[in-house]
């Protein structure tokens, strides 16, 4: 495969982007096809920890899983569904774990599918296993395992192939901490990206070799690591201003996905989606108030806008007192698309989309930064100079910085110090050179120095 | 594009807007600094994160004659205070904690190599991330905070298998022992800690956090106590230092 940088926006304005319609429609599974005019619940879980005792109770566990999800769904009528399993370490670890939980769980599907007529699909996101102990080893021997696992959950089942990688993840977890905006930028934007660029480009052929989705990635081990410690709007532990930076450098991060073979529908906990969707026209699925059993994010409303696929990133399986929590939650988000759903038959999904942002856009910078009016705006800075993974990034954060000082002379309100913090941040990256080599070259020799566990091999340097 | 418009108040309160002090941090920082033409300095860095401006602080407090395992506690400890009691106030934020926590290493480690009569700390606490789970950011704040605060931290980073625990435990001998752990289906190795520990007789507090990790689960073993925020580290050694035992830690920690 090869890697194709994108130079254009899939969208000729913002306003053309829509919950449940893409430009590029996936078609996976039994019979669904991911933005073709509606949407669909994607439902995410993970077993109980005690089912991790053997490979037999892993697998037992997960078809309770499907089952009970399956089993909602038909009892309230959703027309279609989406299954994602994120694997416990020991399914990527042991490769053929992870092919034959998928195999029993396709079979479920299956079996619902010929009684029913249900269109569904199962989504496989193998673990990124890719390190050591004390380290990162990002090519080394736990890279073939990793692919391996990609092979049995493609053969076995597994419709759409994901993963959550950790490309970059030292030196930002160093930066982030120190209000270091060029390390966030060398960490998510630089090394993320030829992280990404490598891995997916493996992923996709064998994705095309079994004949199912390379579907896309996230930028959850940085964006939503800065979006976490940042925290609800009284929490002190980082200013919200830099999360948001953090979170438009990492939209081209998960661009580097589709530039190397991946097709969408793009990871639910991928904030930074709308921006990639209004370059790559690709479906994406997305999380916000239905995951609040997992994480907060102070944007409920507003990151349903453009997704394709809404889901609740992930809830530990057990028993609720309206079934067990993926039955309960796979209810609620169908009822989130379901509405969704009325609003494109009924030609309202602008008057809803706008809605659903609006109730968001002004409680939190990220919130206003993704509104998909600003996300557009964001979008075609990095396709500007899409063919250089350095200033496309640095565009990112600077248009996000742009977005966030207007919005502030206007309806935005920032705190002192969110605003201190932008502005620090303006000035490190305005203060930045335009040649990549020369910020790979001091990069290389500051987080050399600074960060022990960055090892620059990890990327080919 | 976006045709209709609210009035944001309307809908939302930006608490964080609204409750903002009128001071700048700095300005408080000011009120709290102490007071002494050598010391002030010092402890002024500190609250910067300036790590050269610390060392050359104290080279000077030291050539005036100030003793430099002294200017642990006189100068350096005095600065981190500021900071902590700022950053408790909700007036300064985690970064610029780290950053001072850095400038207060480098500072600690010149005092030691300034003088031949040895740093004695707070206590020795021993941090690790749970087994399976490598990821580590908490535990890099929970040790850069304790550390900060004067105590002496045994970091066994991530990973950990619970062994390995068991045997920093009975080799270091610590006042407390932290886990921090991201994932739901790691964090269950904090049960097995907790279990090996009173296997061997050792009772100390078994503070727990991070990511999925909640009060009900830390609650469930015996020695658990859970840690919110990394903010709590300090914090639960500074009242095992001052005596408390396992039921006033739950009782001082456990606010759900």
């Amino acid at each position: 495969m090869t890697v194709n940088r994108y130079t254009k926006m899939a969208y000729d304005s913002a306003d053309d982007m829509v919950f449940g319609h893409s430009k590029f429609p996936v078609k996976a599974g039994l019979g669904l096809e991911i933005g073709a005019g509606y949407t669909t619940a994607e439902v995410n879980y993970a077993p109980r920890p005690e089912a991790g005792a053997s490979k037999e109770k892993l697998i037992r566990e997960y078809e309770k899983i499907t089952t009970d999800i399956m089993e909602r769904m038909i009892g309230i009528g959703a027309p279609s569904v989406v299954l994602e399993t994120e694997h416990v370490q020991q399914m990527t670890n042991n490769p053929t774990w992870g092919g034959e939980v998928a195999a029993a769980q396709k079979a479920i599907m299956e079996d619902f599918h010929d009684e029913y007529g249900i269109k569904c699909a199962l989504r496989h996101t193998p673990g990124d296993i890719r390190e050591e102990r004390d380290y990162l080893q990002l090519r080394g021997d736990k890279y073939s395992i990793l692919m391996e696992s990609f092979e049995e959950v493609a053969a076995n089942g597994a419709d759409l192939l994901s993963i959550e990688t950790m490309g970059g993840k030292e030196v930002f977890d160093h930066a982030i901490l120190r209000n270091d905006v060029p390390g966030m930028l060398y960490g998510i934007g630089v090394l993320g990206t030829m992280d990404m660029s490598y891995i997916w480009q493996d992923i996709a052929k064998i994705a095309k070799k079994n004949n199912v989705v390379a579907a896309g990635d996230t930028d959850c081990a940085q964006a939503n690591t800065a979006m976490f410690i940042a925290g609800g709007l009284t929490s002190k532990d980082l200013a919200h201003t830099l999360a948001t930076i953090a979170r438009a450098i990492s939209a081209p991060r998960t661009l580097a996905g589709y530039e190397a073979g991946a097709i969408g529908p793009g990871k639910d906990c991928g904030y930074e989606n709308s921006i990639v969707k209004s370059i790559t026209g690709m479906p994406i699925s997305q999380e916000g108030k239905t995951s609040t059993c997992a994480h907060s994010d102070v944007m409920g409303n507003l990151v349903m806008q453009c997704c394709d696929l809404w889901s609740n990133e992930s809830v530990e399986y057990h028993g609720e007192f309206g079934g067990t929590t993926v039955q309960c939650w796979s209810e609620t988000l169908s009822y989130d698309c379901a509405l969704m759903n009325v609003a494109l038959k009924t030609g309202n999904e602008k008057v809803l989309r706008d809605m659903m942002v609006l109730s968001d856009k002004y409680r939190d910078p990220q919130g206003y930064m993704l509104s998909y009016d600003n996300a557009y705006r964001v979008g075609q800075a990095i396709v500007k100079d899409g063919n250089d993974i350095y200033l496309r990034a640095k565009n990112a954060a600077i248009e996000c910085v742009n977005i966030l000082e207007e919005g502030a002379k206007d309806k935005l309100e920032l705190t002192r110090f969110e605003a201190n913090a932008l502005a620090d941040a303006k000035s490190a990256l305005v203060s930045l050179t335009d040649d990549k080599d020369q910020f790979m070259s001091d990069c290389m020799a500051k987080y050399s120095e600074e960060v022990k566990v960055f090892r620059p091999e990890n990327y080919g340097l | 594009m976006i045709k209709m418009d609210v009035v944001p108040s309307e809908i939302l309160v930006r608490y964080n807007v609204k409750m903002e002090k009128e001071m700048s941090p700095e300005q408080m920082a000011a009120e709290l600094y102490p007071k002494g033409d050598l010391i002030r300095p010092i402890a002024e860095a500190i609250f910067e994160g300036e790590e050269d401006d610390v060392v050359e602080g104290l080279k000077k407090a030291i050539d005036a004659g100030k003793d430099p395992v002294a200017l642990i506690d006189d100068a350096l400890m005095v600065g981190m205070g500021v900071v902590t009691k700022l950053y408790d106030d909700g007036v300064i934020f985690l970064p610029n904690v780290m950053m001072s926590a850095d400038a207060m290493l480098d500072g600690i480690e010149y005092c030691k190599a300034q003088s031949d009569v040895p740093v004695v700390p707070k206590g020795k606490i021993v941090c690790h991330v749970a087994e399976g789970d490598v990821h580590d950011i908490g535990k890099t704040i929970v040790s850069a905070l304790l550390r900060a605060n004067g105590y002496e931290v045994v970091d066994l980073g991530r990973d950990v298998p619970v062994d390995e625990v068991i045997e920093a435990v009975k080799k270091e001998k610590p006042m407390m022992v932290t886990g921090t752990a991201l994932m739901t289906t790691t964090m269950y190795a904090f049960k097995a800690v907790n279990d090996k520990l009173m296997e061997a007789g050792i009772n100390i507090p078994f503070q727990c956090g991070g990511g999925a990790v909640n009060q009900d689960f830390v609650s469930s073993f015996e020695l658990g106590v859970y840690g919110e925020e990394a903010a709590d580290g300090p914090k639960m050694a500074d009242s095992i230092a001052a005596g408390a035992d396992l039921g006033k830690l739950k009782e001082q920690f456990h606010k759900h």
